[in-house]
C-alpha cells in the first residue's frame, strides 16, 4: 500500500510487517540484544535512582498490572512498570548501544514486556509476536537516526534515546496492539510530543529516567492512539514534527515490504563490557594492554610512583571529559576516570564505579598526572573513533598502546560465552539460578514460545519446574 | 494508602558527595554559586507571599477563574473523554485529586492534573501571555491536584496556593525571556510544553515547600521530561501538551522532593552539552534576583489575554476586524449579503500552522484565520457552537472560504504584543469595505471587564456545575487569600 506521506509510509510498514520478515541474522542478533537487556537491567534494580523510581511509581497502582523485573513482591501498572524497568536497564550506563548513536533496547524491551503481561481481553502474545514487535521498535529507532546527519555523531544536545526512543517504544507498541494503519500513525504523532531530553541531564542520576520516560511514553502513545486519540499525520514529515529536534533533517520513505532490509541485519549493537558510556571502552583495551606492558604479572601493583604523566588520545566529547569525576555517574562518563582505573586494576567492571573504587587515593593521585588530547583525525563517532593511552614514566621512557575497535564493538562483538556469563553476573545478583536460567532458555527460543508472559514470570524471580517443563515441551 | 509523605529534610544535601557539582565549581556554604539555575532555585524556594503585590494578586486570581472556566467546559470533550478514559483504567488507586466537571471522579493527582490540563487546553479556550505561551493550565491543574494530596494539618492555605500559582507563571516568564526566539508566535517546540513543565514544576516545588536544592533538581528533571514540537498544534493531540506540561513538572517535583537528581547547571549554558538551552536557537540565560524586599513579578507590568471564543490567540484580531466590517457590510446593503461580495482580503502575520484555507476539523477550526473571520462575517459572533461538526461544514461558509485570499503585510508580524488583523471586503460593485482591529477586546491592552470575565466563567462552568456550585468558586478565588484550606478549591470542581 503506497502512502503519501513519510509518515503514512511508517504506518505502513509498522502495520505491514511479520514473523516471516525477519532474517536468522536479525533474529539471532536481536535475541542477544534482548538478553543483554534483561540482565543489565535485572542488575540495575539494585540502584539508588531505581529504588527512587519504584518508591515513586509506587503511589500508583491499579487491577491491571506488570512485573518488575526482578521482584516478586510487588507490581505496578503497565505503564509505570516499563517506566521502572527501563530505568533500571540503563541505570548504570550497561545497555547497548547502537549506530548511529543511540540506546536502542532500553526505550522497547520494557515496554513491551510490560504490555504483553497486562493486554486487552487478557490475550496470550506468543513470543515471536514479542521478538517482531521489538524488531519493529529498534528498526523505526534506526531509521529515524538516519534522517539527520548530526545523528552520526555523539550527540551534543538532545540525549537520543529520548527522540528516537519514545517512537521507537510507540512503534513496537502499536505493532504488539496490532493497531490499524491510522492508529500506528497516531501512535507515531502523538509519541513525537513526548520525545526529546536535553544532553545536560547525562553523567547525573537522572539519566536513566530518559530511558525509564522513553519506554513508558512511547507506551502511552500507543495506548492514547489505540483508545482513538488522533495527532498530526504528517509527524515524520515536518521540520516542525520530529524535525524539531534536529537542525538539519531530511526524512526519507521506507523500503518495501517485499523481502525487507532490516537495519539490524547490516550493523549490529555494541554490548558493553563494563557499565560505562561507550566511549571509554576504546580507553579501557588500551590502557589495559599498556598496563600489561607495565608490570609482569597481573597480580603485580602498578607503579605508581614511577609514572610521569597519562596522556589519552580521545575525540572531542565534551560530556565525557572529566578529569576529576566526583561520583559514579561522572565517573561513568569519564575517559580520565576509566584509563586511570583500568591502569590500576587491568581491567574494568562493575565494582570500578563503587564509592571506594571512585574516591581511593591511588585513583586520585593518577587522575591529577591524567590528561586529554584531540587529534583533529579522532572524530566524535562511534563508528571511527579511536583511543591511544601513553604513558611516561619518570625515567623518560613512554609505553603506549591503541585500541581502534574494543571488544564487544559492533566490529567484534561479544562471543556467545561472554554475552551469556555478562547476563549470568548480572541476573544472579537478583535472581535464583533457575530463574536465571530460564530467562536464558526463553530467550534462545523465542521464536517457539506460545506465552510469553512465561519470560515475565521468570523476570520476577519466580520458577517452577512446570514452567520449564512448558518451555521444553515446544 | 492515600497519603504519602514528603521527604523535605536536608538529609539528601547534607551527604557530601553531590555538594560539588562539577569539577569546576565549588559551592561555598554562606554565598550560594550563583549560576543562574541556583538563582532560579534560591527565587522559587525564598519567595514569600508579600512579595505579591496588589496588581500580580488580582491578575493572577482573574487567571485562576479563567482556568477553571475553561477547564470545566472542556470536560465536555471528546479528548477530554480520551483522557480520562485512559487515566481510570490504567490507575485505580490513591485516587485523591478531583477531575473537572466530574464529581464522583477521583484520580492520582499527577493524573489529575494531566486530565485537567487536557481539559483546559482541549478547545484552545484558555489565557495567552507574551512572549507566547498558555502559563495557566501549566501550573494551576498540578497545584489543585497537589493541593488534595497533602494530608490534613498540612495543607496550604489559599495565600500558599497564589504564591505558588505565581511562582509558576514568574519562572515560565522569566524563562522565555532568555530567548528572543520566544518572543515571536512558535515554530518549532510548542512553548507550554517547554517552559510550561518547568513553570510548573517550579510551582509544585514551591507548595510541596522543597529546599532549594530540591528545587534546583525539580528544575532539572523537568527540562527532561520537556519539547513537544509544534505540528501536534492544531490536532487533537494538543491539549497534551498542557496536560502533559503540567503533569510532568509535577512529577518531576515528586521526584525532586524523593531525592532524584538531576543537572544543577540546567537552566545555565553549558557549552558542547545542550541543558535548557536544547529547545532554543539562540539562548541568553540570565539570573533571577533572590527575592529581599521586593521582587517584581513579570505578571506586574505584562498582562495577560484572555479568550472570548473558543480559538487560537491570533484569531481573536480577524474576528474583530471582521465584526466591524461586517457592520459596515449591513449599514451599506441593508443586511449581510454574501453574494455581493467578490472577495475577502486577510491581512495576517505569516504562521503557517494557523493560516488553513479549509479546515477539516475542529481544531484545524480553532487555527485558521480563514475559517474564523467568514464565521465572524456570516454570523456576527464566534462562540462554543461556531466549531462543531456542522457548523464547521456548513455551505453558506464554504461558499465564503472560497471568496477569501491572504496577504501578509510586512508590517504585520507574528508577534502578539504587534500583529495586526484587517478584513477587507471587495464587493462586485466595486466598492471596498474595510475593518481593521489592533488591539482585540481581552487582549491585555484591553482587558476583559470583571463582568466580562465572570460572564464568560459562569457560561462555561454552567455545562457542567450548578449553579450554586459556580457561585461557590466565583467567590472562593476572589477571596483566595482568606482560604485557610486551598484544596477546597480543587474540592469544588
Amino acid at each position: 500500500m503506497w502512502a503519501k506521506t513519510i509518515t503514512g509510509n511508517f504506518a505502513n510498514v509498522i502495520h505491514g510487517l511479520n514473523a516471516n520478515h525477519l532474517t536468522d541474522q536479525v533474529i539471532q542478533r536481536s535475541k542477544r540484544m534482548i538478553l543483554d537487556t534483561l540482565g543489565v537491567g535485572l542488575l540495575g534494580t539494585s540502584t539508588e535512582v531505581c529504588h527512587k523510581v519504584t518508591q515513586y511509581s509506587k503511589i500508583y497502582s491499579s487491577d491491571i498490572s506488570s512485573t518488575i523485573w526482578g521482584h516478586l513482591d510487588f507490581r505496578l501498572p503497565p505503564l509505570y512498570a516499563a517506566f521502572v524497568n527501563g530505568v533500571a536497564v540503563h541505570s548504570m550506563d550497561f545497555d547497548d548501544t547502537w549506530h548511529p548513536a543511540t540506546h536502542p533496547s532500553g526505550a522497547v524491551l520494557p515496554a513491551v514486556i510490560a504490555l504483553a503481561e497486562a493486554f486487552p481481553q487478557k490475550k496470550k502474545i506468543s513470543g515471536l509476536d514479542l521478538l517482531l514487535a521489538f524488531n519493529v521498535g529498534i528498526e523505526v529507532q534506526g531509521r529515524l537516526l538516519r534522517f539527520s546527519s548530526e545523528a552520526r555523531n555523539i550527540p551534543k544536545r538532545f540525549h537520543p534515546p529520548t527522540v528516537v526512543g519514545t517512537m521507537g517504544s510507540a512503534a513496537a507498541c502499536a505493532k504488539l496492539l496490532a493497531l490499524d494503519r491510522p492508529k500506528c500513525k497516531n501512535a507515531l504523532a502523538i509519541a513525537a510530543s513526548y520525545a526529546g531530553a536535553p544532553l545536560a541531564n547525562a553523567a547525573t542520576q537522572t539519566k536513566p529516567l530518559h530511558v525509564g520516560n522513553a519506554a513508558k511514553h512511547g507506551l502511552e502513545a500507543a495506548c492514547l492512539a489505540s483508545q482513538g486519540l488522533q495527532g498530526n499525520k504528517q509527524i515524520l514529515d515536518m521540520e516542525s514534527g520530529i524535525g524539531a529536534f534536529y537542525t538539519d533533517y531530511s526524512p526519507q520513505t521506507l523500503p518495501t515490504l517485499q523481502s525487507y532490509p532490516w537495519l539490524l541485519d547490516q550493523q549490529d549493537v555494541a554490548i558493553k563490557r563494563f557499565p560505562a558510556h561507550l566511549g571509554t571502552h576504546w580507553v579501557a583495551d588500551a590502557a589495559s594492554s599498556v598496563r600489561r606492558k607495565l608490570v609482569e604479572s597481573s597480580d603485580d601493583l602498578l607503579p605508581l610512583d614511577k609514572i610521569e604523566k597519562v596522556v589519552l588520545k580521545v575525540p572531542e566529547v565534551k560530556y565525557v571529559n572529566r578529569p576529576s569525576p566526583a561520583c559514579e555517574h561522572e565517573a561513568r562518563h569519564s575517559f580520565q576516570f576509566v584509563a586511570c582505573s583500568a591502569l590500576l586494576d587491568g581491567s574494568m567492571s562493575v565494582q570500578s564505579f563503587t564509592s571506594e573504587n571512585v574516591h581511593r587515593p591511588a585513583l586520585r593521585e593518577l587522575l591529577r598526572r591524567t590528561q586529554l588530547e584531540h587529534p583533529p583525525d579522532n572524530t566524535p563517532s562511534f563508528e571511527s573513533l579511536y583511543c591511544e593511552v601513553s604513558v611516561t614514566l619518570r625515567d623518560g621512557s613512554a609505553i603506549s598502546d591503541r585500541c581502534d575497535t574494543f571488544y564487544g564493538h559492533w566490529r567484534k562483538p561479544l562471543e556467545k560465552e561472554d554475552l551469556e556469563k555478562k547476563f549470568q553476573c548480572n541476573a544472579s545478583s537478583v535472581l535464583p539460578p533457575e530463574a536465571a536460567e530460564g530467562i536464558i532458555e526463553t530467550v534462545y527460543n523465542l521464536e517457539k514460545v506460545e506465552d510469553c508472559s512465561v519470560l515475565s514470570t521468570f523476570l520476577s524471580g519466580r520458577w517452577a519446574r512446570a514452567l520449564w517443563e512448558k518451555l521444553h515441551l515446544l | 494508602m492515600v497519603y504519602f509523605t514528603l521527604q523535605k529534610s536536608q538529609k539528601f544535601l547534607a551527604s557530601s558527595r553531590q555538594v560539588h557539582k562539577t569539577a569546576a565549581h565549588v559551592v561555598a556554604r554562606s554565598a550560594p554559586e550563583e549560576t543562574v539555575t541556583s538563582s532560579f532555585a534560591s527565587f522559587i524556594h525564598a519567595v514569600q507571599p508579600e512579595h505579591l503585590s496588589k496588581t500580580v494578586r488580582h491578575r493572577s486570581k482573574r487567571m485562576i477563574l479563567d482556568s477553571i472556566g475553561v477547564g470545566l467546559v472542556g470536560s465536555t470533550t471528546h479528548v477530554f473523554d480520551i483522557a480520562l478514559q485512559y487515566c481510570r483504567e490504567l490507575y485505580s488507586s490513591v485516587a485523591v485529586s478531583s477531575v473537572y466537571g466530574k464529581p464522583g471522579v477521583k484520580l492520582s493527582p499527577t493524573l489529575a492534573a494531566f486530565t485537567n490540563g487536557v481539559a483546559t487546553h482541549s478547545m484552545d479556550f484558555d489565557d495567552t501571555w507574551h512572549p507566547a505561551t498558555h502559563p495557566s493550565g501549566a501550573v494551576l491543574p498540578a497545584l489543585l491536584a497537589a493541593s488534595q494530596m497533602l494530608p490534613p494539618g498540612t495543607k496550604p492555605n489559599g495565600t500558599d496556593f497564589l504564591l505558588a500559582f505565581n511562582v509558576g507563571l514568574e519562572v515560565q516568564g522569566r524563562l522565555m525571556h532568555f530567548s528572543t526566539e520566544a518572543h515571536n508566535i512558535p515554530k518549532r517546540f510548542h512553548p507550554p510544553s517547554v517552559v510550561g513543565t518547568m513553570g510548573s514544576a517550579a510551582a509544585t516545588a514551591k507548595l510541596l515547600s522543597l529546599s532549594t536544592a530540591q528545587c534546583t533538581h525539580a528544575l532539572g528533571i523537568a527540562a527532561s521530561l520537556a519539547g513537544a514540537p509544534m505540528a501536534n498544534a492544531a490536532t487533537q493531540a494538543k491539549p497534551l501538551h498542557i496536560g502533559n506540561a503540567t503533569r510532568l513538572g509535577f512529577e518531576a517535583a515528586l521526584l525532586a522532593a524523593r531525592g532524584m537528581e538531576a543537572n544543577p547547571l540546567i537552566l545555565d549554558d553549558i557549552a558542547g552539552c545542550s541543558g535548557f538551552s536544547a529547545f532554543y536557537n539562540i539562548y541568553q540565560p540570565k539570573p533571577l534576583s533572590t527575592p529581599s524586599d521586593h521582587h517584581e513579578f513579570l505578571l506586574e507590568k505584562q498582562d495577560i489575554a484572555f479568550k472570548r471564543f473558543p480559538a487560537h490567540l491570533g484569531m481573536h484580531w480577524v474576528v474583530d476586524a471582521a465584526l466591524s466590517v461586517r457592520n459596515l457590510f449591513i449599514n451599506y446593503a441593508g443586511s449581510f449579503s454574501p453574494s455581493l461580495i467578490r472577495t475577502i482580503v486577510l491581512k495576517i502575520p505569516v504562521s503557517k500552522y494557523i493560516n488553513r484555507p479549509f479546515p477539516s476539523s475542529e481544531h484545524q477550526a480553532r487555527h485558521s484565520f480563514q475559517f474564523n473571520a467568514c464565521t465572524a462575517l456570516l454570523d456576527g459572533e464566534v462562540g462554543l457552537s461556531s466549531f462543531t461538526e456542522s457548523s464547521i461544514h456548513r455551505q453558506e461558509l464554504r461558499e465564503l472560504l472560497d471568496k477569501v485570499v491572504v496577504e501578509h503585510p510586512e508590517d504585520n508580524v507574528a508577534n502578539f504584543d504587534k500583529m495586526y488583523g484587517e478584513v477587507a471586503l471587495l464587493l462586485h460593485s466595486g466598492d471596498v469595505l474595510t475593518g481593521k482591529c489592533d488591539t482585540f477586546y481581552g487582549h491585555w491592552r484591553k482587558p476583559l471587564s470583571k463582568e466580562s470575565l465572570l460572564k464568560k466563567f459562569r457560561s462555561n462552568a454552567s455545562h457542567v456545575l450548578p449553579e450554586e456550585k459556580i457561585e461557590t468558586i466565583i467567590t472562593m478565588v476572589d477571596n483566595l487569600e482568606n482560604l485557610p484550606d486551598s484544596s477546597l478549591l480543587a474540592c469544588s470542581l
